[in-house]
């Protein structure tokens, strides 16, 4: 805070106070810009998209919800809606399954050699995608589990299980000792104090990484690409990437991409807390 | 061994077993990859027979002259794209850094672009550089009044080489922008606003103040944007698989001769190549600054 006081005390003329309102108003512009674009395209009628020449306007010239009506009357898009939600919902049961006692163990117990159990837990994900994207599809064309909905779950989970560990893990640390204590004090086991002491104080933490989790295998579209390609099962992010591929109109384009995009936005902002803490940590010393 | 095993003992092995099967999801998969990738990187396949070990496959690849473009384009879209990425995030955290109104609001609103999933930033980028009919085309052909005119005919993007692989870049560095910016702004709160006043106070002006305080002290997170964005610039598949079709870079490379040649084998090859890319930038840029480090306090 006081940092901030300081700066401002610095003698501030006219013009750098121009200079700086007008890197406020860029910086902004530059953010928002394309968003607002994103929207004006999803709300545009076809004759603000095909204006024969003519500029295309900064507001539709007839504003429409007609491609978001469109679309839910589409029995074909709701039936990707609906493949996009289940794998994710599948995705963040699993990855909960498997990452939540994991976190418990790594965020309450001395384990030996923590740090390098956490590198080796990790290490799979320090791959780029498109590199281990091919070996996982080869693994799952041989044993049958390509353009299957349990393929995709299982590498959507193997994305996520990561972020759960941590994400639960700092939760977990995060309740004091004592109450472990005490309640063993008293005569409860682990299985008890797991489930009527930690677990139910960690709660934000772990709700924050299940959508976390939902989020990322919602908007995944390398894995589900290789993996479900552009065959029977189709997610929202293959539905536009095979939209994309027929040059449709740009207003229907918009419109998906502001259908799969809104609860990225919506819950991204809510966890704005976890989600800055996961980029920062560790990165600055 | 032995001795390992007693330590763990005496951290109780009945605890710990929660931990078994994400650890053995995750390593399992860990050996899956690095299995497969070496396996298939190692096999040549010729008229339904397999031959492993050879290098048949890697010399194909490095020998491959669309690979060598695809490795040459993806290493200036690392070295162009990195610095880019440290400058707007500087630019954004140096924004945030000052205190206006609107401050929240604002650093809430510059998170929105990680929030966008990158294939929708893409589908945008795809409309809005639209030939020749696009919002950009239309605005630098000089068709707004607001803005002035910079080109007499509209370009083409996605069909040249430099324009489509430059807006996966825009793209890429928008997306990533708050990362950048949330890191270097965490950097920039680091610094102990005494240093900054001490300096004034011995006389230095603003720039000696920027250039001789505020600079070095930024290096740690300067570095760290450094580091994580090169790798990010390596690895980019999406903006210019959606952008720049046409002119593969190695992620998108890696794509093609998978699911267009069926090569399954050459893809793996590329997969690996990319890999020790990033395990060589990842070394080199760490030494460097190690040299650095050690240059500057001996003098």
């Amino acid at each position: 805070m006081s940092t901030i006081a300081r700066v401002k005390s610095l003698p501030v003329e006219g013009l750098k106070k121009a200079l700086w309102v007008a890197s406020i108003a860029a910086a902004v512009l530059l953010v928002a810009g394309p968003v607002y674009m994103l929207f004006k395209y999803s709300i545009s009628d076809s004759t603000s998209i095909n204006t024969g020449g003519a500029p295309i306007p900064l507001w539709p010239y007839h504003p429409t919800f007609r491609c978001f009506t469109y679309l839910f009357s589409d029995s074909q898009f709701f039936g990707v809606i609906t493949n996009s939600f289940v794998i994710a919902a599948c995705t963040v049961g699993m990855s909960m399954l498997l990452g939540v006692p994991a976190a418990y163990v790594l965020g309450r117990f001395r384990v030996p050699g923590r740090r390098l159990l956490l590198l080796g837990l990790i290490s799979v994900r320090l791959f780029p995608d498109i590199a281990s994207v091919i070996p996982i599809t080869e693994f799952f064309i041989r044993f049958k589990l390509q353009n299957t909905y349990t393929g995709v779950i299982l590498a959507h989970t193997l994305l996520a299980l990561p972020y759960v560990i941590f994400i639960g893990m700092s939760a977990f640390e995060a309740i004091p000792d004592d109450l472990e204590q005490q309640a063993r004090v008293m005569g409860a086991n682990g299985f008890s104090v797991f489930f009527r002491i930690l677990l139910p104080l960690s709660i934000p933490g772990l709700v924050a990484a299940a959508i976390y989790t939902f989020l990322l295998s919602w908007d995944e579209f390398i894995f589900a690409y290789f993996i479900l390609g552009l065959g029977k099962i189709s997610t929202l992010t293959l539905f536009l990437k095979q939209k994309l591929a027929f040059s449709p109109p740009q207003n229907l384009l918009a419109a998906i991409s502001v259908l799969l995009s809104l609860p990225v936005i919506v819950f991204s902002l809510m966890l704005q807390k976890y989600m800055t803490a996961g980029i920062t940590t560790g990165s600055v010393k | 061994m032995s001795e390992a095993w007693q330590k763990v003992k005496r951290f109780k092995i009945h605890e710990v077993w929660p931990l078994l099967p994400a650890a053995v999801y995750l390593v399992g998969f860990l050996v899956i990859v690095g299995a497969y990738l070496v396996g298939l990187s190692l096999s040549f396949e010729k008229n339904g027979v397999t031959v492993f070990p050879t290098l048949r496959t890697v010399a194909a690849v490095v020998s491959n002259t669309e690979f060598r473009h695809a490795l040459l384009d993806t290493a200036l879209f690392v070295i162009v794209g990195t610095p880019l990425e440290l400058a707007v995030g500087l630019f954004l955290a140096l924004v945030l850094y000052q205190q206006f109104r609107f401050r929240n609001f604002v650093r809430s609103l510059f998170l929105v672009p990680l929030a966008v999933p990158a294939l929708v930033t893409a589908t945008l980028l795809f409309i809005l550089f639209d030939y020749p009919g696009g919002h950009v085309n239309f605005l630098l052909t000089g068709k707004y009044a607001f803005f002035p005119a910079i080109l007499h005919a509209p370009v083409n993007w996605r069909g040249s080489e430099v324009f489509a692989l430059g807006i996966s870049m825009i793209g890429k560095v928008w997306r990533d922008m708050p990362i950048s910016m949330l890191i270097l702004l965490s950097g920039l709160n680091a610094i102990d606003p005494e240093l900054f006043d001490a300096a004034r106070t011995m006389g230095a002006g603003l720039r000696t103040r920027i250039w001789r305080v505020v600079l070095p002290l930024m290096i740690p997170s300067m570095s760290a944007v450094i580091l994580l964005r090169s790798i990010e610039m390596w690895k980019e598949f999406i903006f210019p698989f959606i952008l720049a079709g046409k002119y593969p870079l190695l992620g998108t490379l890696i794509e093609s001769m998978y699911n267009d040649w069926g090569n399954s084998n050459g893809a793996s090859a590329v997969a690996a190549i990319l890999v020790l890319c990033i395990v060589v930038t990842t070394l080199l840029f760490l030494s460097i600054m190690e040299f650095l480090r050690r240059k500057l306090v001996r003098t």
